[in-house]
């Protein structure tokens, strides 16, 4: 979870790590850097969470996973978005940006 | 993924468990060296990098563990990590589980068995299509035949009603009817002995109306029931077809039955028995043979024989009101229209006005048994769970004392890392064992059990056929019976048991951090016990002694030394006249001169072998609402009452002068006596069937007997009226033999002889008289047996929980015992002080038990015979009883603790 920049909003992790799969496959480091990186510092993941939460969404059949090697040579297992996870991810943004939009309107009354 | 995917996945991760951990660990390890370069790369030193790594991720330990809890199988794993957890913990103290499963399966056991009975007597639907599309006329509750027209609710209809009815009906999609009689008969198939058949006679559209199909061959169609005396065709039941070696030529074959040759038309479904739960008929013949199979029974063109039952299927989407309305315009169409004459009599118009018929549902079939068992079905049920009730109090009060000797390892599980919750569901896992081990034991019993109640209940000859092993939904109704129990009684003491101050429970190891909570709630447990043990004790007491009062009650006749013959004289081929009068006087003379033999005598009934009632109109004697109820009648021979013992107190019993063509004459007992010429003598008097004056003078009062019993042993006096069967021919069923010694030695000779008088008779059984009126009572035996043993089941548990309680108590209380006891307390004052405390919990378990016993006893009041629901004496003899197990059951341990040395009690601590 994020540790000095505030709380990642509940539920937005799987959603987040949806979109960061959507470019390319990715180890699980792979992905906590890129959302800490995008984010400029605001999102850190922690394993703890990261993890747990791609094993769920493999279950979920919303990504699959393969052993492949890193460009250091290492063996890692990488991430893919599958149909399901795509179509999830289309979900999940709009549904996102339905929220966001409602709450600013509130903000901003 | 999806649902399969998710599956495949959690298996292979169960099957593959290292592969899958190496895989959890390769990639957890890849992460902290891909996140410790990176910090190398950021300027860490390599050690400081690697730290910081490893504290970003935590316990990898845990990580590992959330991952693993994304898939169901985990769950599944922990389940049975925590089964085989509970298989050591508890074949480590063998005593205990051995209680534990013991008293369960009992618990269980018992609920399965009767709850197996309770589903075919009470719960099954027929196997048929759509059961509950089936409706009967009236409740099923009378069988027979009978002739008048009730102004009441219509049970039995004629042929012709039946036959008039069924075209004139809109709201049903068929109707049909069986004969409300079961004909037990005999015959031979082709090529075969003769064998007892059981065959049911039913109209042409029984089978397509309760939509069964054939296994064989076809069923029985309306071309089969056109006229009577045609359509000698059969269907048999699969077990017939069975027992004649499941032959698929027996289709087709002939079974010669009295006279008649009937075709082999099919075979019945395994399973289907016709709508009457506890009947198994061999064969279906249409109504149309009802003359050939039972001669006396020949109604079809008769509307007044009533003795037919009918079945209906409702039309699709017709509801009970609807087909009842309709049902009911149509039945008085046809009063009107068939039954009462050109210019009815006031009485007929307001009878029929009254005349209705109810609609029953019948998705269950008809059943003597429902009606006879229901009311004890439901009271062995409660006791049953009131047994499991207490073995789950027993069971919670175990299960506390453990929890208290196992605090030290529960604090030790969750010290390193285990949730409360974790360990919760270990310790209700180790009830769950134990229920289910108690659940499979309880089944295997109860799988012969259910049969064994019913034989013991009734006899064995009318339940034979019936399926009672336990079926899914008997099975369904244990498991969550089994799993309710384990959480009645395992939810607490493991609540309990966690629920620790850690570090006091570490460092002791005796957890004696709060003595006085635990020890309360398990002497609410023992008080429950005894509560719940005083109402089945009470209700034992009242069944034993009310069948106790049932075997003291005075028959009237002498029950020993007699046999009872169950025969067909049907078979014998005579017609109804002086030539079957011949025989049978023929069978009564020889076998009277068989050595040994008494007296000999056919009759139409014994004893508890149902009636035949009708009121009677005495010359002279105006009728009264008292004097017009029902007279018992019997058709027997000249030595029935010498073999029943009942001596002649005026005029004379029955002689060779009491001819066919002689005046009609009766002996009467001493109610009818009473009832009619109260203070003179009946003898030379005359009366007549039913209500017509004209008829009064028919027949001639030549003796007054005594009293006996009829149809029970509970009944009151019955008025009842003696005929000799020289005057009213008829085949029976009963023969009746009073020998001067050992009864059961005369069987093979009064058979022989019955035999050369004619061979054609065949002998069903042999039973003796008093056989007979044990079986009436088999019922309450039934009751006062299983309440009794019940109830001494409850007593031992009682026994177990307040021994355990008391030893518990006594060693948490070893060294204040010590110190009593170095101050100078006696042995015999601490005896008391430990016996005190089971006297008290005994006296408010008492207290309490006393009021419910008494409410719950009011249930019973229907099935009692002699006593009151309030019986003092029964609830007294429970009181006593309890008392006494409760000081024996605590003395042992309050002797344990009178002989605690002081100095070995103090050092303890």
């Amino acid at each position: 979870m994020g540790q000095k920049s505030g709380d990642m909003v509940q539920g937005t992790l799987e959603m987040l790590i949806l979109k960061t799969l959507a470019l390319e496959p990715m180890h699980g480091y792979g992905v906590a850097l890129r959302i800490e990186q995008v984010s400029q510092g605001v999102f850190r993941v922690n394993p703890g969470s990261l993890l747990p939460a791609l094993a769920r969404m493999e279950r979920a059949g919303h990504v699959k996973s393969e052993w492949r090697s890193t460009e250091n040579n290492r063996r890692a297992k990488y991430y893919l978005l599958t149909a399901r996870g795509r179509k999830a991810l289309k979900e999940e943004t709009s549904a996102w940006d339905r929220q966001t939009a409602a709450i600013s309107r509130i903000l901003e009354a | 993924m999806g649902l399969i995917g998710n599956i495949v996945a959690g298996v292979r991760a169960l099957v593959r468990r290292a592969r899958v951990e190496r895989e959890m660990d390769e990639e957890l390890r890849g992460f902290l060296d891909e996140s410790a370069a990176d910090k190398r790369r950021a300027g860490m030193t390599p050690e400081d990098a690697a730290r910081a790594a490893r504290v970003e991720m935590g316990s990898t330990n845990s990580v590992k563990h959330r991952i693993r809890s994304a898939g169901w199988e985990t769950v599944a794993e922990n389940f049975w990590q925590d089964v085989r957890h509970s298989a050591r913990i508890l074949s480590n103290s063998p005593a205990f589980t051995l209680v534990a499963v013991g008293s369960l399966a009992l618990g269980i056991g018992a609920n399965t068995a009767i709850f197996s009975l309770m589903n075919v007597v009470m719960l099954r639907t027929l196997p048929v299509k759509d059961p509950g599309q089936l409706v009967l006329f009236g409740n099923g509750r009378a069988a027979g035949s009978t002739g008048s027209l009730p102004n009441q609710s219509w049970q039995l209809f004629s042929y012709p009603f039946y036959r008039s009815f069924s075209q004139k009906s809109q709201v049903f999609s068929g109707v049909t009817a069986v004969d409300s009689i079961e004909f037990a008969t005999h015959g031979a198939l082709a090529g075969e002995g003769r064998e007892m058949l059981h065959a049911s006679l039913v109209s042409g559209t029984y089978f397509s109306v309760l939509g069964v199909n054939p296994w064989r061959g076809r069923l029985l169609t309306e071309a089969d029931d056109k006229t009577p005396g045609s359509g000698a065709v059969a269907v048999a039941s699969y077990s017939w077809w069975q027992r004649h070696g499941s032959d698929p030529a027996a289709v087709g074959k002939t079974i010669h039955i009295e006279g008649t040759d009937y075709t082999i038309a099919g075979v019945a479904p395994a399973g289907f028995f016709g709508v009457t739960v506890g009947e198994l008929p061999d064969l279906w013949i249409p109504l149309s043979m009802e003359k050939e199979i039972s001669p006396g029974w020949n109604g079809l063109g008769d509307k007044w024989f009533q003795s037919l039952h009918v079945v209906a299927r409702l039309k699709p989407g017709v509801t009970l009101e609807q087909a009842s309305a309709n049902t009911n315009l149509v039945f008085q169409q046809l009063l009107h229209s068939e039954y009462l004459g050109p210019s009815p009599s006031q009485k007929d118009l307001a009878d029929v006005a009254h005349a209705l018929i109810e609609l029953t549902p019948a998705a269950r079939g008809l059943s003597r048994l429902r009606r006879q068992f229901t009311l004890p079905l439901e009271i062995l049920i409660t006791i049953a769970c009131l047994v499991l009730l207490i073995a789950c109090a027993n069971l919670a009060n175990l299960l506390l004392a453990r929890g208290a000797a196992r605090s030290r390892e529960f604090a030790m599980r969750m010290a390193i890392g285990a949730t409360r919750s974790r360990v919760v569901r270990q310790l209700l896992t180790e009830s769950l064992v134990l229920a289910l081990l108690g659940a499979a034991l309880g089944v295997a019993a109860s799988w012969q059990a259910g049969h064994l109640l019913l034989t013991m209940a009734t006899s064995s000859a009318e339940v034979a056929g019936m399926n009672v092993n336990p079926d899914l939904r008997v099975l369904s109704f244990t498991l969550s019976l089994t799993i309710s129990t384990a959480l009645l009684f395992g939810v607490t003491p493991a609540l309990r048991a966690t629920r620790i101050d850690m570090t006091g429970a570490l460092k002791q190891g005796r957890g004696i951090a709060s003595p006085q909570s635990g020890i309360s709630l398990a002497r609410g447990l023992i008080v429950a016990q005894i509560a719940l043990s005083l109402v089945l004790l009470a209700a034992a007491s009242l069944f034993l002694r009310s069948l106790v009062n049932l075997t003291r009650v005075d028959t009237g006749f002498n029950r020993h030394n007699v046999l009872v013959f169950s025969l067909d004289e049907y078979a014998a081929g005579l017609p109804l006249d002086a030539r079957l009068v011949n025989l049978q006087q023929q069978i009564e003379d020889r076998v009277q001169a068989v050595p040994g033999v008494d007296a000999a005598s056919f009759s139409m009934f014994t004893f508890n072998q149902g009636m035949w009632s009708d009121d009677v109109t005495v010359l002279g004697v105006p009728r009264t609402p008292e004097n017009s109820q029902d007279v018992l009648h019997n058709v027997v021979g000249k030595g029935f009452f010498s073999i029943m013992s009942l001596p002649i107190l005026a005029g004379r019993g029955f002689n060779a002068t009491d001819k066919i063509d002689s005046p009609k004459v009766a002996v009467i007992n001493q109610t009818m006596a009473q009832r009619f010429f109260p203070g003179s003598s009946p003898v030379g008097h005359c009366f007549g069937f039913g209500d017509d004056p004209s008829h009064s003078g028919d027949i001639e009062i030549v003796g007054v007997v005594k009293n006996a019993k009829y149809v029970a042993l509970q009944e009151s006096p019955e008025a009842a009226a003696y005929f000799p069967y020289a005057q009213r021919v008829q085949y029976f069923g009963n023969f009746e033999v009073r020998s001067s010694s050992d009864a059961a030695l005369m069987i093979p000779a009064v058979r022989r002889t019955i035999a050369e008088v004619n061979p054609n008779i065949p002998i069903n059984s042999v039973s003796t008289l008093a056989e007979q009126v044990d079986e009436s009572t088999a019922n309450q035996r039934l009751i006062a047996r299983l309440s009794a043993f019940f109830g001494l089941l409850a007593a031992f548990l009682v026994c177990i929980g307040i021994y355990g309680l008391l030893s518990y108590a006594v060693a948490r209380r070893t060294s204040e015992i010590g110190v009593r006891m170095a101050l100078g307390a006696q042995r015999s004052n601490v005896l008391w002080l430990v016996l005190r405390e089971i006297l008290v919990l005994a006296a408010i378990g008492i207290a309490i038990g006393v009021p419910v016993a008494l409410a719950g006893n009011r249930l019973a009041g229907k099935l009692l015979f002699g006593l009151t629901p309030a019986d003092p004496a029964s609830l007294l003899a429970a009181i006593a009883m309890l008392a006494v197990i409760a000081v024996l059951a605590g003395y042992l341990p309050a002797r344990k603790a009178s002989l605690t040395e002081p100095t070995v009690a103090l050092r303890c601590e």
